[in-house]
């Protein structure tokens, strides 16, 4: 297992793939931990490409600091594990709060990566996330780990998802159970003690971003995404249809298809942002449709768009 | 070695010289807060985060006598010798850059609960085929999830508006007495045949 050294801390790694290939680099969400990447490790390293996961710190295997973690040091850390890919097209893709650090990353160090992909992703914390954010840490404070995975696991995937593995939930729960501690969680939690909107910022995003947001997020709805599209020139905003917050847990291969052809687009020189609106197919491999014209894609029912 | 406590026997059940050693270690280090939090605790409650002092106390002492009567103890001839590093290990530790008694006191207190309650956490070390309704596992997991709510007290203090001037220094502290209290029990779960 190897490990990147910032400062005295280590982060762990994974990398796999043909050096001098064009790689992907996945940045977790705020529970989650670098094997629930295996799925897109094998799509994208079978698509031709090399795939970087780590555990940021305050998860999983990499070191917890005990009482602060600071966002900026999430950035160091993905800045050290890019450093580690060589001269080769990179891209950068991260979901939630992994999303939050990835979008940081290409703020600043924007010319080392040749496309971005934030998925259920903000820039800013509106009053209904910053409400929701401090419940769950809450819930995080007098349940434990465990009670704030039984408030993520409905918020965040779909009853088809669920309804299956509603008998064995605690063994879908314990893995991450057993890799995240509280005061860790809770340390990254408190991260955002000082948090600093990125929208004033996100103009200096120049590569091509691809922002991807399940159709039923609610934790991060469609107009945070929109955020991102406005502000970001050459984006496109891709929602993803039937899908909640947690959509890369829940529809992986559909997603790794969907940052793979991406990639290709970018790197064939077809990708047009133009921060068009477009809806995902069901599955992997099917069309992109463009939002409906004249239709108001802020809305969860047909409004006719405000003329610009 | 397993990351586990184990082999189960039938019913689910810890193995007798594992509960003996996880509750050795886990009564000297919680039997140490207990002394340490009832030496800080005055005999009348003047300042009401005292009653912090008060609760961490008591629950400390609970999680004591739930290990004196859940686990299944057996002779252990090695615990004489692992006892005494522990509690040696527990002693208050001067802080370097706090020269301040009155100060340093309670934050070596609160940095050793924190490194206790953040950094052991008994019930990952059950494996899936515990018997829930076994004392000794029911024990495990009611300890680290006291721990987790007991934490939020040492979090509060030691993120604390009152140490801002030593963040640093109580950081670099912290991160020794985790490092310490991992180690401990690291040590013991291995003599135990469990790898962390």
């Amino acid at each position: 297992m190897p490990f990147l050294s910032h400062g005295s801390y280590r982060i762990r790694y994974e990398l796999d793939g043909p050096a001098g290939a064009p790689a992907y680099v996945l940045v977790n969400g705020l529970t989650q931990y670098s094997e629930l990447w295996a799925a897109y490790r094998e799509a994208l390293l079978a698509r031709g490409f090399r795939v970087a996961t780590f555990d940021l710190l305050g998860q999983g295997a990499s070191d917890k600091p005990t009482l602060f973690i600071n966002q900026d040091d999430q950035v160091a850390a993905l800045r050290l594990l890019i450093g580690e890919l060589g001269d080769g097209p990179i891209f950068l893709s991260g979901i939630s709060f992994g999303g939050l650090i990835a979008l940081r990353y290409a703020i600043e160090h924007g010319d080392r990566i040749s496309g971005l992909v934030p998925m259920s992703c903000f820039a800013e914390l509106t009053p209904q996330l910053l409400l929701l954010g401090n419940a769950l840490r809450t819930g995080l404070i007098l349940g434990g780990t465990g009670y704030l995975q039984d408030l993520l696991l409905p918020m965040n995937l779909s009853d088809q998802w669920l309804e299956p593995l509603l008998d064995k939930l605690d063994s879908v729960k314990r893995q991450g159970w057993l890799v995240n501690d509280v005061y860790a969680l809770q340390n990254l939690m408190e991260s955002f003690l000082d948090f600093q909107p990125l929208t004033p910022r996100l103009s200096a995003i120049s590569v091509p971003t691809m922002i991807l947001n399940g159709e039923f997020d609610f934790l991060t709805p469609r107009h945070l995404h929109e955020t991102l599209r406005v502000e970001i020139p050459n984006s496109s905003l891709v929602i993803i249809p039937r899908a909640y917050h947690a959509f890369t847990l829940e529809k992986g291969v559909l997603t790794a298809d969907l940052l793979a052809r991406f990639a290709d687009d970018v790197l064939a020189g077809r990708w047009q942002g133009n921060q068009a609106v477009w809806i995902a197919p069901e599955e992997a491999g099917g069309e992109l449709t463009p939002f409906p014209a004249g239709y108001d894609h802020l809305r969860a029912i047909p409004v006719r768009a405000a003329p610009p | 070695m397993s990351r586990f406590l184990g082999p189960l026997d039938s019913e689910g059940r810890v193995p007798p010289h594992q509960q003996t050693r996880v509750a050795a270690f886990l009564i000297s280090a919680h039997g140490a807060l207990a002394r340490q939090f009832a030496m800080a605790l005055p005999m009348r409650i003047e300042a009401a985060w005292q009653t912090e002092l008060n609760a961490q106390f008591y629950r400390e002492s609970e999680i004591v006598s739930l290990l004196q009567r859940t686990a299944s103890w057996v002779p252990d001839m090695a615990l004489g010798y692992m006892a005494a590093s522990w509690e040696t290990a527990w002693f208050p530790k001067p802080i370097e850059g706090i020269t301040n008694l009155p100060l340093a006191l309670p934050i070596d207190l609160a940095m050793l609960a924190h490194a206790v309650h953040a950094g052991i956490r008994p019930a990952a070390l059950l494996p899936l085929g515990a018997n829930a309704n076994d004392p000794f596992v029911f024990a495990l997991r009611r300890i680290e999830f006291e721990s987790g709510r007991l934490l939020q007290a040492q979090i509060l203090f030691l993120k604390g508006e009152s140490l801002v001037p030593f963040r640093d220094t109580v950081n670099a502290a912290l991160e020794q007495r985790h490092a310490e209290v991992r180690r401990l029990w690291a040590d013991a779960l291995e003599s135990a045949g469990v790898t962390t």
